[in-house]
């Protein structure tokens, strides 16, 4: 840990650039490379610039990119523009109806304000293990569309994570817009945190989306937050229960595998003992919940 | 014999005059004002716990563009008196004092201790000037807690001392402990735990500094409890008469006992503005808050209980040890009123009671609401761990130990009479208003579902001010002092030494002064916040109640007899048969003869009457406390506790208080709920956590925690039927109360609700995790 | 330096800032509205709330540069020349604060909720307002004087 004492809260001096087009921020980026920082929302970049925690040349605002704002439905898959605010997507009908796991984690980010100005793509982007869109679209094998002057790219969420406030992002790519796949009739979803208090990023969270027909299993999605320094898929648990009918038993033999898996990290509001703990409650909780949401949406 | 004036105001809810302001953004705080020509201060400070300062070299941030100036510990010695901090100073036994320089010179004591202060053009400039201080430090090896520092060979934090052990106070002993020890029944031992937190008002600390050449005044611009501390305390430090310096204070956001006399900060920023000829401006950010103004409550207790197999606690011997951090001064003083406060308002026969205060590579120790409130803590956790080991209830131990209500009062063990203490009321009403009965049948219930529901009660009694001790009052919690009077424009004006910072003492002081003088309420104003101004005073221990209302009352009171006596001249009247209702002069019962008074002032001020006519309406007034008395009360807090991920829930919390008469039942109330809230936080979310090399790990808001609107649930309170000791002022004070007992109450509670795990619990801080661990703990030693 | 126009509370200003200006400091710097409070600068404590465009945001989280062309209500400008507006009014009413430092930030993100939600109950208002940190009250009379707010304006 570096050792600052007593952390400033003014940020560091920065160059700034507001482009018009998504194509004139892709060139600021292929000049700038990994001396500039995208700002998006502002809402995990600004504390981290406040802090001086991170030192870019360069912020590229793109807050003036309407382009990359909207929700549409296309050939069973939602596509979310990046500079989608928060609170739009939390509001949005085709998010509800279409992607509820991703409708269910929005209200539990931060608090309104936050959500005002915060963006999926840059929570996403911002990569923060602890938070639930990372864990969502992990859960979902949503896909990222970045772009560079050289063209468009997709990545899968499991290798957009790749570590600590990281992701598979060139320093000249910008993130354009996420794509997750529409649930079907059959689907149940849950949502389950454990947080110090209403509105703060989770100690351990949890994205469960499992299909139940005629009362078996067919797909099991199950991600973590706050376990790893990426969002967690818990494999071992979402092979077990394929092909099984829900139960008790079940549940808690699920919540076994996927803790084994884990190795999580301490810090102050809970020990790695204390997160393995919360996960497999979490595990049990989330999987009764998707279960009773399935049948429901049946 | 005066006549009490009937009571319009004192007693109700009356709005707040201060609030049009608070509403609409125009509060004038301290980061609101603006000088013109007004420089910035930032300060390095250190990211070492424990090293010594080899060099500091501060050539690159002073050429930065907009950096005016750069001062380093020694150049700051150079221009100040040099000396320990004093008010240890003044309370100390003696001895070596630990060296106190406004800056580290060659040394650092704890991560945040600051170094260097940089002055700029704006705070932006003075942090980028602070990032190109360069500062070589030697590392050294820390001593990160009070276990460390209580061993003799621990790197001594200052050398002159020899080692870390600031307050070895000799064992007191109050009634026969040997002979309570020997012939209880049983002897039980507990080691109890308190730990760091800290006052964390929404505001910081901060300060405007600026020193005129010509006339030789220093004007500081503060935020504190006491306009008049602040003042000595820059005047001392700075070497100048207490009269060239001038301190003004406007609105102020919160403080619970931080923001009182000089900081090492604040005493830097004024000296540099000294130096700079012009007015300097340091507003303390928050993570300078959470690491560096001060932390509080990290106690550790050693308990030995004598006790009757009928549940008598008839004796405690306590070995405390106080944790002061790295420059001490209120941490040494704590543990003289805990061992004062500990029987409480039970009949506790024989104490025994000896502490160690420690020097620590953390944050100072400060005063944080309540001070000694681990008195508290400690002895209603004894009571529950009794109960329980016992099989005693609660509520029926507490009733068993009580002091009875006598006459001539019963007396604490440690000197002070428990006149009007209503604790076995407060008990039993607060248990009525629970009905305990059908919680337990509803806890039974919920078990066999799995849901671990608790109850916890918890009662204190608090000196607001403390009942009329032989012998003046003295020093800062002495005599209260008003002057009071009235102006041509009607308005009776209250100079009062208070410092308020959500106390509303704008609004409560005018109540009485109203009902007593007999204007209206708009027709008062209270003047805060002027050195120049306002008589001595201090806001602070819970006095202004009792010691503020009461000189308003008395001074109001004398007022208006003067008034009446020069009225008497000028209506050609006696003055018993004249009286001041709604702001008028008038011969009672001749509603027709009425004069205002701003009339009678201004023929007051004429000069038309008589040298042996006393014209000048106006008072100083001091009041002693009068007969005192204790404030206290009994709460009750219902939890819920998810014995999956450890999560506690308050579900219900009630408060049965006596504070005598209420002058302003919302802000009773407020002041109440707010120490509630804050005795929550502190058992369920806040700690100032150190690592083991020293490293300060709650330095934001993500992790230093502070309780929501989703923490604190609806807070019932019942006032009690007091019982008036004076025959005017039977205002006690509220302030801390709240504070004090929260945390016993809320552990209590959650204890019950583990109680089926056979957990107990010997410390204060219950985090989700800490939860967990207990219930497992208990699991792995049962037999 | 960047050259900003900017609307707060009705009014238009120009001025030149660093980028790295926060939105909190440069109402209270440059345009003298030192209302909005600055408890934190990360974020989390809710002082400096204000409304951008018509939605509760926290200005200490938005660069000075980034409300330009937006429409800006601070405390201040809550209701005309310094009178009180109906929810100040309801929570003068209700005893709703002690030293006043979270005021405006509680005062701006209730206002927000209210013109969402006008029917808000207990528990909405509650989650609505844990985003902002009071450390005086308890929150319980702020809570009073939202619902306060509430009912007078359902009964009009």
């Amino acid at each position: 840990m570096r050792r600052r004492g007593a952390v400033p809260v003014k940020l560091p001096y920065v160059e700034y650039e507001a482009p018009a087009t998504v194509a004139e921020a892709v060139d600021l980026l292929a000049e700038h490379q990994d001396e500039a920082s995208v700002l998006a929302g502002g809402q995990s970049l600004i504390p981290l610039l406040a802090l001086r925690l991170a030192r870019p040349a360069v912020l590229i605002d793109i807050n003036g990119l309407d382009e990359l704002s909207g929700v549409s439905v296309t050939d069973g898959w939602m596509v979310i523009g990046a500079m989608t605010r928060e609170y739009v997507a939390e509001e949005s009908e085709i998010v509800a109806g279409t992607v509820p796991l991703l409708a269910a984690a929005l209200p539990l980010i931060g608090h309104e304000a936050i959500r005002s100005r915060g963006t999926i793509g840059g929570s996403l982007a911002h990569a923060d293990p602890a938070g639930e869109l990372p864990a969502v679209a992990r859960a979902l094998d949503a896909e990222f569309v970045v772009r560079s002057r050289p063209g468009d790219r997709v990545v899968s969420a499991a290798e957009w994570f790749e570590g600590y406030l990281t992701t598979s992002r060139r320093p000249d790519e910008i993130l354009v817009e996420i794509r997750f796949p529409a649930a079907g009739a059959d689907t149940g979803i849950a949502f389950k945190e454990v947080a110090r208090r209403h509105g703060d990023f989770a100690i351990v969270g949890l994205a469960v989306s499992l299909t139940l027909t005629d009362g078996v299993i067919g797909d099991a999605r199950l991600a973590f937050s706050g376990v790893a320094d990426v969002p967690v898929r818990a494999a071992d648990a979402e092979d077990l229960l394929i092909g099984e009918s829900p139960s008790p038993e079940l549940f808690d033999e699920a919540a076994r595998r996927a803790t084994a898996a884990i190795d999580p990290p301490a810090d102050l509001h809970g020990s790695s003992e204390y997160r393995k703990k919360v996960a497999a409650t979490l595990v049990r909780r989330g999987l009764q919940a998707a279960a009773d949401n399935a049948y429901k949406r049946r | 014999m005066t006549q009490i004036a009937a009571e319009r105001y004192t007693g109700a809810s009356i709005k707040r005059s201060e609030d049009p302001r608070i509403l609409t953004g125009r509060g004038r705080y301290i980061a609101d004002v603006k000088l013109p020509g007004t420089l910035h201060a930032a300060f390095v400070r250190s990211p070492l716990a424990h090293a010594r300062v080899l060099a500091v070299d501060v050539s690159a941030a002073r050429d930065l563009p907009g950096v005016v100036a750069v001062f380093t510990g020694a150049d700051l010695e150079a221009v100040t008196v040099p000396g320990p901090d004093p008010l240890l100073a003044l309370m100390g036994g003696g001895g070596p004092m630990p060296e106190y320089t406004l800056l580290a010179t060659d040394k650092v004591r704890f991560v945040g201790d600051p170094v260097a202060v940089v002055v700029a053009e704006s705070r932006y400039l003075a942090e980028d000037g602070c990032e190109l201080v360069d500062v070589d430090y030697a590392d050294l090896p820390p001593v990160p807690s009070a276990a460390l520092a209580l061993d003799p060979g621990s790197p001594p934090v200052f050398v002159n001392l020899g080692d870390n052990i600031i307050g070895p106070h000799k064992r007191s002993e109050f009634g026969d402990v040997a002979g309570t020890f020997a012939g209880a029944d049983r002897i039980a031992e507990f080691r109890i735990d308190v730990h760091r937190h800290q006052n964390v008002p929404m505001e910081g600390r901060g300060c405007v500094a600026s020193h005129d050449a010509d006339s030789g005044i220093m004007t500081m611009y503060a935020a504190t409890q006491s306009v008049h501390v602040t003042k000595f305390g820059v005047a001392g430090r700075l070497g100048m008469e207490p009269e060239k310096v001038r301190v003004l204070a406007g609105d102020i956001g919160g403080s619970f006992g931080l923001k009182i006399g000089a900081s090492r900060e604040e005493l830097a920023v004024a000296a540099a503005a000294r130096a700079l000829g012009r007015p300097v401006k340091w507003i303390e950010d928050r993570s300078e808050n959470l690491t560096a103004s001060g932390q509080a409550r990290e106690e550790s207790f050693d308990v030995r209980a004598a006790v009757g197999n009928d549940g008598d606690l008839r004796g405690l011997d306590v070995k405390m040890v106080i944790d002061t951090g790295a420059y001490p001064v209120m941490g040494t003083m704590v543990p003289a009123i805990i061992e004062m406060m500990l029987p409480g308002p039970y009949k506790l026969t024989a104490l025994g009671f000896e502490s160690t205060a420690v020097i620590t590579n953390k944050a100072s120790y400060v005063a944080y609401r309540g001070p000694w409130a681990s008195e508290t803590f400690v002895r209603e956790r004894v009571l529950d761990l009794l109960a329980r080991d016992l099989g005693i209830d609660p509520l029926e131990i507490r009733l068993r130990n009580v002091a009875p209500r006598t006459d001539p009062p019963f007396t604490m063990i440690t000197g002070r009479p428990l006149v009007g203490v209503t604790t076995k009321e407060s008990l039993e009403r607060v248990a009525q208003i629970v009905d305990i009965p059908t919680f337990r049948r509803r806890q039974a219930e919920e078990r066999t579902q799995g849901r671990y529901l608790g109850i916890g009660l918890a009662t204190f009694i608090e000196a607001a001010p403390g009942p009329r001790s032989p012998g003046p009052p003295s020093g800062p919690m002495g005599l209260e002092y008003m002057r009071l009077s009235l102006s041509e424009d009607g308005i009776l004006t209250l100079f009062t030494g208070q410092m308020p910072h959500g106390q509303s003492h704008q609004t409560t002081l005018a109540q009485i002064a109203a009902d007593e003088f007999g204007v209206p309420f708009e027709q008062v104003r209270v003047v805060i916040g002027d050195s120049d101004v306002v008589p001595f005073g201090l806001t602070g221990g819970s006095r202004s109640a009792t010691m503020t209302g009461g000189v308003t009352l008395h001074g109001a009171r004398q007022l208006r007899n003067k008034v009446l006596d020069f009225a008497a001249v000028l209506m050609e009247a006696s003055a018993r048969d004249l009286e001041i209702t709604d702001g008028q002069v008038l011969v009672r019962g001749d509603p027709d003869s009425g004069i205002p008074v701003g009339e009678i002032a201004r023929q007051a001020a004429s000069g038309q009457f008589d040298a042996d006519v006393d014209t000048s309406l106006e008072v100083e007034a001091s009041f002693d406390g009068g007969e005192g008395g204790w404030s206290g009360g009994s709460h009750c807090a219902i939890v819920e506790v998810d014995v999956e991920t450890g999560i506690v829930k308050v579900e219900r919390y009630v408060a049965a208080e006596d504070c005598g008469a209420l002058i302003n039942p919302a802000v009773v109330e407020g002041q109440i709920r707010g120490g509630i809230a804050q005795g929550i936080g502190a058992v369920l979310l806040e700690r100032s956590a150190y690592d083991q090399d020293g490293n300060y790990q709650s330095a934001t808001f993500m992790d230093y925690l502070l309780p929501t609107a989703c923490d604190i649930p609806r807070i019932e309170i019942e006032h009690l039927e007091t019982v008036p000791l004076d025959a005017d002022v039977n205002f006690r004070g509220v302030g801390e109360g709240g504070m004090i007992v929260a945390p016993p109450t809320l552990v209590n509670a959650i204890e019950d609700a583990l109680a089926p795990f056979g957990v107990r619990i010997y410390e204060q801080h219950l985090p989700p995790a800490r939860i967990l661990e207990l219930i497992g703990a208990a699991a792995k030693s049962r037999p | 330096m960047v050259d900003i126009t900017v609307r707060v509370n009705g009014a238009t200003h120009t001025g030149s800032v660093e980028a790295r200006k926060t939105l909190s400091d440069f109402l209270r710097d440059d345009l003298d509205l030192t209302g909005t409070h600055v408890g934190c600068e990360h974020g989390v404590c809710g002082a400096c709330t204000v409304i951008v465009d018509g939605r509760a945001v926290r200005s200490c989280l938005m660069l000075a540069v980034q409300a330009a062309g937006s429409e800006v209500t601070t405390v201040e400008g809550l209701a005309p020349d310094g009178a009180l507006g109906a929810l100040q009014q309801a929570m003068w009413d209700s005893h709703s604060f002690q030293c006043g430092f979270c005021t405006p930030g509680f005062v701006m993100q209730a206002a927000a909720l209210l013109r969402a939600h006008p029917d808000a109950g207990e528990q909405e208002i509650r989650e609505a307002l844990s985003g902002n940190i009071c450390r005086c009250t308890g929150y319980q009379s702020i809570i009073d004087g939202v619902l306060l707010a509430a009912q007078r304006g359902r009964e009009g």
